[in-house]
Parts: structure tokens; C-alpha cells; sequence
């Protein structure tokens, strides 16, 4: 190396040095980071809408009838079928009503009839994993076993996350006046891609009814039995959560009276009618009619669509209506 | 120095592009993760601040656990659980409030086995008082269930047995209906019931009966709170009417003093206004005598002694004149 190359490079490393050294001083932030207190809150579970469907595809079908599997695939085969929704390696969590140990006949439950359709589906649209859970009132292991869930799972190769401290974390929703710093499963949804509503039609002491927005109660952990004081204003901000994929609502056997325990089989009746919807909120305007209920008695319903969350004149999606067996609804 | 030229050979040259792009391939990966990063996993990694409390609600057993008893033919498939009014929803979920205002105890329960993989559910609810256990007995009560002659207040339908016996309300569930399933149900219930102390008795008769006349049966009710959807209007009775000019509801509320019942009837009154109700001028209705009406829907109004009284819901005015009359009576003839 001679005297030339030497300084040479050294004028190269001077000015490398510089430019790093520019750079760093330029990016640097005097202040710091802002100290955080405890962990930081979820603001939602996220959107899992469906991308690129079709415009002007359909939103909403209610088809009529007694045969849960049937009706199930009529629903989703006439919203473009279940491949318009799930795709290739999709992982889907599916949100079931598991609320009480009770077994399926009682009518208190995600019938596991519809749940097995609704994986089997997911799984014939490619769906990588199938996956089930609910926060459910009583012991989780329990409601899971006693109510059919556990083995419709096991069946169609589901499988079920039963909730454990590790999954709550704690979200406060923007602009919520309940649920604030609150812990909800947010654990269930990792690696999740879609997310399936799959709810009864029941009566409901408190909410008056409980479909599929109330179904959103399952999400919460905590003393959350607090928040019946205020059940329109809860189910409310539950709705804006998450932006759910899908959602069945099986009013194929409603729970009219005495809900949402029931216990007698004289609770149930025959209403004849699977909702399979994009927007939960119009889901229930449908569950609601099941139910003899009008939009005025169930306030939740029309609070959450003016937050937001969907559309209470379900009309106004041009459900697809299949299946005569049941006397229609006014169309 | 001179720069020296190395010669790279053609298999080291292979292996510096493979790795150049796996690492190339990482890269994409890493932006394909991060554009669909769900912020969930960042909060639901951490330590959570708060969790699930109600896993072992039930598990401290109450007086009523003891109540529940063991009989031949009913395999236990668990083991019992109480409750008391801070965690009744952890078992019924919203189903809690009515027990609640209706001022609820605790409550224990229990599954069995029965032959033919029947499963039952007994439920042993201690209200507190007579009138507590038939306010939730009444307000649960299936529309054409036999009525069963286990107790004063007792029905069955296919699958349960719904009764009270004293300050206690019981449910005996089974989840299906079947052959010789009743009698299985009122052999338990008979267990259970020898087994609640002579002490709690039979609930009392209603101090003041409905007029027998156009009453249907088995609609009369306790209503602990929150009557008609009118806040603060408590423990009201409910009877439903039809009669030869429309249905109604008679209703009747007992209370301590008549300035008392004056107040729930003021209560009631602007509680109707407040919803669109409006005065109608009814000659034939006897003085201070208040109705009102929407939408074709009748309200009678009135104060007897220190018992508030009414007719709720009529189809017509005539028959809210007609039931606020003989309700009325009844009432005068109260001792």
C-alpha cells in the first residue's frame, strides 16, 4: 500500500463513519419512548370480512326447514359457498354457545348438529385448521362434553380451546364506555384468519333475547356478570369487537320462553330457520322475529347497528329466502 | 497494496447465491407476516392482569347441598354444587336477576343418571319466604302444564317437574322425555321433598283472591319487581281475565300503609303518562278511579284501603270497567 492509497481509504472510513454517525444523531429521539403502566390494551379482535367477494354478492340467507346439515349448506352454498369465505390454509376459529352444562336437547347451546356442518365445510374449503371455543358460564370442560360440542369437534377433527388464564388479555374499545382495560380471550384469535358466529336463537331474562351478538359474551373473561346491569350498552360495544367472517344462527329449535337456562322441553318450538349472514346485527333482526320480538323490544339490536356493527333492517341486504316449509317471514 | 483478486470456485458461488436467497425468501416472509399481524397476539402473549375467577364457583357447598338427596335409580354424575346471589350467574347466567329480585338465598344442584342414558338435573333454590319462592315459580310457569298434586304449587311437563314447598322452589330436569320418566321424577321429588323441613310449610294462601269468574287458570303470578316494566313498582299480583267483552289483567298489590299504596299507585299513573297513556273520561267508573288509554289498550287505577288495585293490558274499556268492578268488591270484602 502506498501513501496515496492509504489516505485514500481513510478518507473513504471517515466519510462512511460520518454518514453513520449523520444518520443515527438524525434519528435519535432525545425524549425516549413514553413509559407504559402494566400491558398495553387491545383496541379489538380485528376484522376478518371476507376479501374479494363478488360485488353485490349475496349478504344474508334464511332458509327454512329441520335439518340443521341441510340447512346449513343450502344458507352458505346460496352466499356463493363456503370457498368464497375460507380459503386454502385458512385457519378459522369458530364461536360457539357453550354457555351451560346442559345437554343438547335442551336447546341452551350451539346445537353440535350445526357445528359439525359448519367445520365440515370449512374443512371442504380448505381450512388448515378448524378451531372452537367459548368463555361458557359454567365448568368449560363440562359444558363442552355435556352439550355434544366436544364430540362434533372431535368428529369432524375441530378442535376446541377451552379458556385458560394465558388467552385473556386485557382490551379497552375506543370510545367504549364499558369495556376498558377488560379481559377478553384475544389468545384464542392467534393465527386466526377467519372467524365463524355460530349461535341458538334463545330467550333471554335480561337481554330479552340472546343470539348472535350476545353469543360476543363468550369473548369476555372476569366478574363480567357486572355487566348485566347494563346488558344493551355491553352487547353494544361487543358487537364493535370484531368484524366476524360469517354467522349461522340456527333457529331451526328456538328457546321462546324461560331462556336462556330453559330446562322444559315445552321452552322450545319449532321455528324452522337457519340464518347464514355476513352481518351479525341482521342476523339477529331475523333471530329476534323468531322469537316473536319486534326491533323495539330488544333495544341492543338498533344500538349496535348505530355504532356500527350492521344493518337492524335486514331487509335491506335482499336476504335470499329458501325453503317453504315454515310460514315466511314479512319480506 | 493492490486489490486482490479472488477466485471464487463454482460450487462456492451455488451455495453464496442459495443463501442469498433463502435469507431473500426470510425477507418476504417477515413483510407477509407483519402486513397481516394481529395485534391480539402482541397483548395476548403478556402476562394477562386479569383471568378467569368463576373456575371453582359452586364448589363451597351450602345448607340446600344437603337438601339434595340420593335415591335409587339416580346415579350422581357429579357432585353438588351451591350458589349464593354473588355468583347465582355463574351457574343461569342472565336467568340470575329474577331469582335475585325476587330476593334469592342460594340456591344448590346436582346430575344424575337415569336408565335409558337419561341425564337430570335438580335444582333446590332457597327464596327466603313463601311469597319469594312462588314469585319465581309463578314467573316461569309453562302455559298449559299439569298442575300435579306433589304440593300447593306444583306442574310437570314432558321432561320436568317445577314446584315449591315453603321458602324453597325446586326444578327436577331431565333432558328428554320418555316413558315412566315422571314417575322416576316424583319419586326424587317426593325424597326431596321429605327431606325439607316441616318448618318451611306451604306457601300461604293469596291474603286477597282474584274474582274466580273469567280467570284463567294457573295465570296467577308474582311479579317481585319492576311490574309492567314500571321501575320501583314491586310485588305486585297478576291475574289474567277473559271475559265477555275482551281480556284483561286484574292486578292487586298488598301493601304496609294506604299513604304507601297511594304512592305506588301515583308511581304506576306517571309511569303510564310518561308512555302516551291518556286520561279517558268513564262516567260509570266509581270516583277516584283512574283510566287511561293506548292504542285500544286499557288501564284502571285505583287505591282500596292500603291495597294498590287495578286492570292492566284490557282490550276494551268495557271489560276494564267490568274487572276494575268486581276486583273492587273483592276487595271490600277483605276483612
Amino acid at each position: 500500500m502506498n501513501r496515496r492509497d492509504f489516505l485514500k481509504r481513510v478518507g473513504y472510513a471517515s466519510a462512511l463513519a460520518l454518514a453513520a454517525g449523520g444518520l443515527g444523531y438524525a434519528l435519535h429521539d432525545a425524549k425516549g419512548p413514553a413509559s407504559s403502566e402494566g400491558p398495553k390494551a387491545l383496541a379489538g379482535l380485528g376484522d376478518f370480512t371476507a376479501k374479494g367477494r363478488a360485488p353485490g354478492a349475496a349478504q344474508m340467507a334464511i332458509v327454512r326447514g329441520s335439518d340443521r346439515v341441510l340447512l346449513v349448506d343450502k344458507g352458505v352454498k346460496a352466499l356463493g359457498g363456503m370457498a368464497a369465505f375460507i380459503h386454502k390454509g385458512d385457519r378459522v376459529l369458530l364461536k360457539v354457545n357453550a354457555a351451560f352444562a346442559t345437554p343438547a336437547s335442551l336447546g341452551a347451546t350451539t346445537h353440535p348438529e350445526t357445528l359439525a356442518a359448519v367445520a365440515d365445510l370449512c374443512f371442504k374449503a380448505g381450512a388448515a385448521q378448524v378451531l372452537i371455543t367459548d368463555n361458557p358460564i359454567n365448568n368449560p370442560d363440562s359444558c363442552f362434553e355435556i352439550t355434544g360440542l366436544a364430540q362434533a369437534a372431535r368428529a369432524s377433527g375441530a378442535r376446541i380451546i377451552p379458556p385458560r388464564l394465558a388467552l385473556f388479555a386485557p382490551l379497552s374499545l375506543p370510545g367504549g364506555r364499558l369495556i376498558q382495560n377488560w379481559p377478553v380471550m384475544a389468545g384464542a384469535f392467534q393465527g386466526v384468519t377467519k372467524v365463524i358466529i355460530v349461535s341458538p336463537v334463545k330467550d333471554h331474562q335480561r337481554a330479552g333475547a340472546s343470539m348472535t351478538l350476545k353469543n360476543l359474551y363468550g369473548f369476555l373473561g372476569g366478574r363480567r356478570n357486572v355487566f348485566h346491569q347494563d346488558i344493551n350498552g355491553i352487547i353494544t360495544e361487543l358487537a364493535q369487537l370484531l368484524k366476524p367472517t360469517l354467522c349461522v344462527l340456527d333457529g331451526t329449535v328456538s328457546m321462546v320462553t324461560n331462556g336462556p337456562t330453559g330446562g322444559s322441553l315445552s321452552d322450545l318450538k319449532d321455528t324452522g330457520t337457519m340464518v347464514i349472514s355476513t352481518d351479525p346485527v341482521a342476523a339477529d333482526a331475523v333471530g329476534l322475529e323468531l322469537l316473536g320480538h319486534t326491533l323495539a323490544e330488544i333495544p341492543y339490536i338498533q344500538m349496535a347497528a348505530k355504532a356500527g356493527a350492521g344493518q337492524a333492517d335486514y331487509r335491506s341486504l335482499n336476504p335470499v329466502v329458501l325453503g317453504t316449509k315454515f310460514k315466511p317471514l314479512k319480506l | 497494496m493492490a486489490w486482490a483478486k479472488t477466485k471464487v470456485g463454482p460450487t462456492q458461488r451455488v451455495v453464496s447465491f442459495g443463501v442469498l436467497a433463502l435469507l431473500g425468501l426470510i425477507a418476504v416472509w417477515l413483510l407477509v407476516q407483519q402486513s397481516r399481524f394481529n395485534p391480539a397476539v402482541d397483548v395476548a402473549l403478556r402476562v394477562p392482569i386479569q383471568g378467569r375467577p368463576q373456575a371453582a364457583s359452586g364448589s363451597v357447598l351450602k345448607a340446600t347441598a344437603a337438601l339434595l338427596p340420593e335415591v335409587e335409580g339416580f346415579t350422581p354424575l357429579t357432585p353438588p354444587e351451591s350458589f349464593g346471589p354473588e355468583n347465582l350467574s355463574d351457574k343461569i347466567d342472565g336467568k340470575a336477576e329474577l331469582y335475585l329480585s325476587a330476593g334469592f338465598k342460594e340456591m344448590s344442584c346436582r346430575s344424575f343418571g337415569l336408565a335409558g342414558n337419561t341425564r337430570v338435573e335438580t335444582f333446590l333454590y332457597d327464596m327466603g319466604a313463601p311469597p319469594h319462592a312462588f314469585a319465581v315459580f309463578s314467573g316461569q310457569r309453562r302455559p298449559g302444564a299439569a298442575n300435579i298434586l306433589l304440593t300447593a304449587n306444583a306442574y310437570a311437563t314432558a321432561n320436568a317437574l317445577f314446584f315449591t314447598r315453603g321458602r324453597f322452589y325446586a326444578e327436577i330436569v331431565a333432558d328428554k322425555a320418555a316413558a315412566g320418566l315422571q314417575n322416576s321424577l316424583e319419586a326424587y321429588a317426593t325424597a326431596l321433598l321429605a327431606k325439607i323441613p316441616a318448618a318451611a310449610g306451604e306457601a300461604p294462601a293469596l291474603a286477597v283472591p282474584f274474582p274466580k269468574e273469567g280467570l284463567a287458570p294457573d295465570t296467577v303470578r308474582l311479579c317481585s319487581a319492576n311490574s309492567f316494566g314500571c321501575e320501583g313498582l314491586d310485588n305486585i299480583y297478576t291475574g289474567e281475565y277473559t271475559l265477555k267483552n275482551g281480556k284483561a289483567t286484574a292486578f292487586f298489590a298488598p301493601r304496609e300503609t294506604p299513604a304507601a299504596a297511594q304512592v305506588d299507585a301515583r308511581r304506576y299513573l306517571d309511569f303510564l303518562a310518561a308512555n302516551g297513556y291518556q286520561k279517558v273520561q268513564a262516567p260509570e267508573a266509581p270516583a277516584e278511579t283512574q283510566v287511561l288509554v293506548l292504542d285500544n289498550s286499557f288501564e284502571i287505577v285505583f287505591v282500596q284501603a292500603r291495597t294498590m288495585a287495578g286492570v292492566h293490558d284490557a282490550t276494551s274499556l268495557a271489560a276494564a270497567l267490568e274487572l276494575a268492578g268486581k276486583l273492587r268488591l273483592k276487595l271490600q270484602e277483605k276483612p
